[in-house]
């Protein structure tokens, strides 16, 4: 089946990279038209991150082989991000005055932003091996 | 805005994303249950939807007006995709879909209220 990373568990994930493009993308886009000067890095990384969401969410959703590829490009971008901003957050406090989605590890949001890339990538893997099985 | 109706949207997605996550368990379907759930949740989203947009028209303003705008709009619309893609789902997950629809929904109310009560000046 095209579809299948999309199935059972799939969807689950899906529907949550759903939640954090839209929750993500609404927040970088008002940060962007509102307030870009305050803090140029940290609103260009929040959007930066709710493109990486909508691109995981879409190769996720659309499955099949060129899905696949798309989500896991995705999530290693996703996962490197996390560990990169969230390391930078810690550091250098003052280049991130508010908050981005993957400041101090995702603390902000339930470290969610620093689990989902995992489950995301063993999902993939997961599919990869049964669309190797079935030829 | 009003605090007691953030309470009970709160309380009915958390028991929406309950009953979702006990039909994963048992391995079932979406059922009436969870319909009915739903069809709560977003009356009393759209409730809060009313009240909210009646207040901005009487002149209250939060300082971060554009994400308010953004969240009160999202947040009525997720449990509808929700139910939608849950629907579509043949398999004992479609509950747990709809219990993630549910939980952003309990997030996602509390966050407007907090923006809500910040106002500019």
């Amino acid at each position: 089946m095209a579809e299948d990373t999309a199935q059972g568990p799939g969807r689950v994930l899906v529907a949550v990279y759903a939640v954090f493009a839209l929750a993500a993308g609404a927040r970088a886009a008002v940060q962007l038209a509102v307030q870009f000067d305050e803090a140029p890095l940290a609103y260009l990384l929040s959007a930066l991150a709710a493109v990486v969401y909508l691109a995981a969410t879409v190769g996720l959703a659309r499955g099949g082989r060129g899905g696949r590829r798309t989500a896991v490009v995705a999530c290693s971008v996703e996962l490197l991000g996390v560990l990169v901003v969230g390391t930078l957050s810690v550091v250098d406090t003052a280049a991130f005055p508010d908050d981005t989605v993957w400041s101090g590890y995702g603390r902000g949001y339930g470290f969610i932003p620093l689990v989902l890339p995992v489950l995301g990538l063993l999902w993939l893997r997961h599919q990869a091996e049964e669309a190797a099985e079935q030829g | 805005m009003s605090t007691p109706l953030v309470v009970a949207i709160s309380v009915v997605a958390v028991v929406l994303a309950a009953l979702g996550a006990l039909s994963t368990a048992l391995r079932r379907r979406i059922g009436t249950a969870h319909l009915v759930t739903t069809a709560l949740l977003e009356l009393l989203l759209v409730a809060q939807a009313v009240v909210a947009t009646v207040a901005l028209v009487g002149g209250h303003r939060p300082a971060e007006l554009a994400t308010f705008l953004a969240y009160l709009v999202s947040v009525v619309l997720l449990p509808v995709a929700g139910l939608l893609w849950a629907r579509t789902e043949p398999t004992r997950w479609a509950g747990t879909v709809l219990g993630v629809a549910a939980l952003a929904v309990a997030v996602m109310v509390w966050r407007l209220l907090d923006l809500w009560e910040v106002t500019r000046g």
